[in-house]
């Protein structure tokens, strides 16, 4: 727990000084997008890690937050800062709904059901014109007016720090839900279902409280990315989110709080030194994508912290073999 | 009622097609608990080397059928072998990640490969119209048709009356007990993976002859046979067929008098549907446990 | 099951992050002696094409059209002394990923201009991007018709609009094909809509009765259901906004459900491509085209030859895309005199360039005019040009 809590002050600290130390403008956009996925990682990883089941539908939730942010900007003209917490509002309803139809189901079956409430979504975001502009998407939505007057730099600054704010408050959340007793029971509904029934634990209610907490972050990630790109289309609930969330995870750590962070941080970057690469950009991505399943299955935290234990039980080892010797061996 | 013939045609032949292409999944669904997301990408394999075979190599079409069949069971065993049996004991979520990395190295090794331009596998007959009645139909879909359900009884009795299928159906009921009845489980695994991936890649090349085959079409058939395998039932040989007949003739209907823009849609509230009241798929052969 | 030591799990990804630095430098060092030639500093030009994803296959063919004019730049000597240099960006027709490759190409490549992003979702999404760093953009392609109302001034587009190849053609079409009831499908995205929307509308005030209207979605490959319904429809024509991809297997299914309906429509239709894939069922078929690899005009003559020596295919729509907005934006610097952001932009607006489809010159809301329409008809597996029309200055 401190390990954690130290390691998230760190990286927190570290995301404070870097628009101050760094001033280019790529660079500072391409740290938005690793705060974003950061978001988006941890809320993903709340379903994933902490109730154990694989839900492929996150994407949901992400493209219902930026559609309603989206909507409710260019429609109805209201400003970022209602735009974005209504839109964590709405998918944490969409959460809501969608949690007790597939929650009920475990396994290879909620895969396959969040998968394919994402889809379903995606083509209905791709048909209603009406609603969402279907393929045109939704453009132009405005950044906050007090960010428009700025130039380039300083906006894009702007909006790294807000997105810092967002980053905190969720990792804050998740932080109070994993080590609160909802989080660990959830832990125990992931480790043994049978167990945790036998002790009073509802299985359902604390998939929920997971699913619907990662529901409403990823609504609220979603939100804020309405404004900054400032386009909205179907692709948001397409595959390929969801893919970059998955690996974002699964490299990073998944039941871990530092791993999602870390994850979105590597990959992204990859993702972006990858270009160099050209053509065989994409190609690299899926062989580093295996190698990591290959040799470090529980991802870089998960790999940490299963050295730290194996050095701790280490050193208990030698510390119980020196008090059984009477001495130095 | 002329329209409505067509219509139950059209859904029927493409179920035949669903079917074809879902039953490889769900031998590796149900089998090794694998949701394959490469699945679709084996599919493209089979089609780009359709493609490399008749048109390229210019052998007849059954020649090459019969080469991409032992080139992709070969490449299936390969990849069970050497990727999959590494993390068969780590739960579902390895083999998932593992199957997204290896389908996106396999799309884009292909779009390397043989670029993005559509490719043209050569039919065995004509492309003529084949008037039954009121209903149209081609040749070349007539012929596909007639493979694909050779195939599917190939298949039918690869299981049930071969030693490998008699084998794969009782590690398939219980893998430790199998195991201490002396069967190799990890040549079991292997031929399931290497079937699987045979049969998507000969449904790949029968339609690539039909319509043609493209490198970027791994992930939307990967979506389809996902949805054919619950409707069905995870494992089930008979599921497989009825979901993708049941798939293909609710789209033809719903495209017809509905909408046609919205028919991709049909199969996931299907599956949502399903899913709420019979949560095992149609014909599951075993009921799941917590 | 023996876990792999410590040592090796680290060293696998180091070593494939040490491969990926390899290709790297691979790339530089064949970038490098490819630019051994000259001395000078090469002018970057970003291009923002979709490389992967549903329509790469014609992405692709514009790239390859802008790499046949960096060539023939080059080997006429460069712009003002300077070879130019093409910096490629995949953008997917992904408008978050276009913002991403132009944040790139402009902040780390520092390039000179942008020319992109072919779809027009993804190259509105850069438009605020190009007005933000004030560097201009050119689209060889994106067609949708408020592009150039927004009021940007970096802003220019070589290009046709659905609007005018509609309005062009409408009257040609109805008295050519004799059409009275059409059917109208499009491929489901930004550009299929507007172009079926605009077509429709042109044709209905010509009279025109609207029979249909529906979309499929891109890689769709058995369109039986949607051809059985209009076999039953009694329409006498249909208007298909389609791709090479999805365009030949519509095309080929019409011919075996055996459709005797007129069949025109717009996209990358004319194509050797498209031809050969569809076969035999491409005869007959009608297509409004801003580009044709069968115009007969000298420039055009020239392009094809040397497009057929470097590719072995001759050009289509897209290819000679490409082609043109990469003599466009060369022309204006050279016209400029320097790389300066603004004198480029002032240069682009006097543009007077004699392609191989015509004079393209801006309107100053930065559409082009002056430049070929052409609708051809596919007869003996080529495009035949049957009515030429030049586009006009608008009011």
């Amino acid at each position: 727990m401190t390990f954690e809590r130290n390691g998230l002050l760190m990286l927190g600290l570290a995301a404070l000084l870097v628009p101050l130390a760094v001033h280019d403008q790529y660079l500072i956009h391409l740290g938005v997008m690793v705060l974003f996925y950061a978001v988006l990682a941890t809320s993903f990883n709340l379903v994933t890690g902490y109730v154990g089941e694989f839900s492929l539908g996150h994407t949901a939730f992400l493209g219902i937050g930026a559609y309603t942010a989206a909507i409710l900007s260019t429609r109805y003209g209201l400003p970022m800062w209602c735009t974005v917490p209504l839109a964590g509002l709405v998918s944490m309803l969409a959460g809501l709904m969608i949690g007790a139809i597939t929650l009920r189901l475990q396994g290879p079956f909620f895969v396959i059901v969040t998968l394919a409430f994402s889809e379903a979504l995606r083509l209905i975001a791709d048909n209603w014109v009406a609603l969402t502009n279907g393929p045109m998407g939704i453009a132009g939505v405005t950044p906050p007016v007090w960010i428009a007057h700025l130039d380039n730099v300083h906006a894009t600054q702007a909006f790294y720090y807000i997105m810092l704010g967002i980053a905190a408050v969720t990792v804050y959340f998740a932080y109070r839900f994993v080590y609160s007793s909802a989080g660990r029971a959830a832990v125990t509904v992931r480790e043994s279902r049978y167990v945790a029934q036998s002790i009073g634990i509802w299985p359902f209610a604390m998939a929920m409280q997971a699913f619907v907490l990662g529901a409403t972050l990823a609504g609220v990630a979603g939100g804020f990315y309405a404004h900054y790109i400032s386009f909205v289309g179907s692709d948001l609930f397409g595959f390929a989110f969801m893919a970059t969330m998955i690996i974002m995870v699964l490299v990073g750590g998944k039941g871990t709080l530092l791993g999602p962070l870390v994850g979105a941080l590597l990959v992204t970057v990859l993702q972006e030194y990858l270009r160099e690469a050209q053509e065989l950009r994409l190609t690299l991505f899926g062989i580093f994508v295996i190698l990591i399943v290959l040799f470090l299955p529980r991802g870089l935290m998960g790999f940490v912290a299963a050295r730290r234990a194996s050095r701790k039980t280490a050193r208990d080892d030698l510390a119980t073999r020196k008090t059984l010797h009477g001495g130095a061996r | 009622m002329d329209l409505l013939l067509q219509f139950l045609v059209n859904g029927v032949v493409i179920g035949v097609f669903y079917a074809l292409s879902a039953l490889g999944l769900t031998l590796i669904f149900g089998l090794m608990r694998v949701v394959n997301f490469a699945h679709g990408d084996f599919y493209m394999l089979g089609g780009v080397l359709g493609w490399f075979v008749t048109e390229r190599l210019g052998l007849d079409f059954f020649s090459g059928l019969a080469i991409v069949a032992v080139v992709m069971a070969a490449f299936g065993w390969v990849i069970d072998r050497v990727l999959i049996e590494r993390v068969r004991d780590q739960g579902e979520e390895a083999g998932i990640l593992l199957t997204i990395g290896l389908s996106i190295v396999i799309a884009n090794v292909a779009l390397l490969a043989v670029g993005t331009a559509p490719l043209k596998v050569a039919s065995p007959v004509s492309e003529a119209p084949l008037l039954l009645g009121p209903v149209v139909l081609t040749r070349g879909r007539v012929v596909a048709l007639v493979i694909a359900a050779l195939l599917v009884v190939a298949s039918h009795l690869l299981i049930r009356r071969t030693t490998l299928g008699r084998a794969m159906r009782a590690t398939f009921q219980d893998p430790m007990a199998a195991r201490l009845a002396g069967i190799r489980t990890e040549r079991v695994y292997a031929s399931t993976f290497a079937l699987g991936t045979t049969l998507a890649a000969l449904s790949g090349m029968l339609l690539g002859s039909i319509y043609s085959a493209q490198v970027s079409i791994g992930g939307t058939v990967s979506l389809k046979a996902f949805v054919v395998v619950i409707l069905g039932g995870m494992g089930s040989f008979p599921g497989a067929i009825a979901g993708g007949l049941l798939l293909g003739v609710v789209e033809a209907l719903w495209g017809g008098y509905i909408s046609t823009n919205l028919v991709d849609l049909v199969g996931f509230l299907l599956v949502i549907v399903l899913l709420l009241f019979r949560p095992y798929g149609l014909f599951s052969l075993r009921a799941e446990r917590a | 099951m023996h876990k792999p030591s410590f040592d090796f799990s680290v060293a696998c990804p180091a070593a494939l992050r040490r491969s990926a630095q390899a290709v790297f430098l691979c790339v530089a060092a064949v970038g490098l002696t490819a630019h051994g030639a000259f001395a000078a500093e090469p002018i970057r030009i970003g291009l923002i094409q979709p490389l992967t994803g549903s329509v790469a296959y014609n992405g692709q063919a514009d790239v390859d059209g802008a790499k046949l004019a960096v060539a023939a730049i080059n080997k006429a000597g460069g712009v003002l002394g300077r070879p130019v240099e093409l910096r490629i960006e995949d953008g997917q027709c992904n408008p978050a990923n276009t913002v991403n490759a132009a944040e790139k190409l402009v902040q780390k490549d520092k390039v000179v201009s942008l020319i992109g992003a072919f779809c027009s979702s993804a190259t509105a999404a850069i438009m605020p991007v190009a007005q933000k760093y004030r560097i201009p953009l050119l689209t060889g392609v994106s067609s949708e018709a408020d592009l150039t109302e927004k009021g940007n001034p970096w802003f220019f587009r070589a290009a046709e609009t659905d609007q005018l190849l509609a309005r062009t053609f409408a009257p040609a079409l109805i008295k050519t094909l004799q059409l009275k009831r059409v059917a109208y499908i499009g491929v489901n995205d930004d550009w299929g809509r507007g172009g079926v929307q605009e077509f429709q509308q042109a044709l209905q005030a010509g009279g025109v009765q609207t029979v249909s209207t529906d979309y499929f979605d891109h890689g769709a490959t058995d369109f039986y259901t949607l051809l059985t319904k209009l076999r039953a429809s009694g329409a006498d024509g249909l208007f298909v906004a389609a791709e090479t991809q999805d365009g030949s297997i519509l095309v080929k299914q019409i011919k075996e459900l055996g459709l005797n309906m007129k069949v025109f429509g717009v996209g990358s239709w004319a194509t050797s491509d498209f031809i050969g894939l569809a076969g035999p069922a491409a005869e007959g078929v009608y297509a409004a085209v801003p580009y044709v690899s069968t115009l007969a005009t000298p420039q055009n003559t020239a392009f094809v030859a040397s497009y057929t020596a470097a590719y072995k295919a001759p050009p289509g729509k897209y290819s000679a895309a490409g082609y043109n907005a990469v003599q466009i934006m060369a022309q204006a610097i050279a016209r400029a005199g320097s790389t300066d952001a603004d004198k480029v932009r002032a240069a682009l607006a006097q543009t007077d360039y004699t392609a191989p489809n015509g004079h393209y010159r801006f309107t100053p809301k930065g559409q082009a005019y002056g430049f070929s329409l052409a609708l051809v008809k596919i007869q003996n597996k080529t495009p035949n040009v049957v009515a030429l029309a030049t586009v006009s200055a608008p009011h």
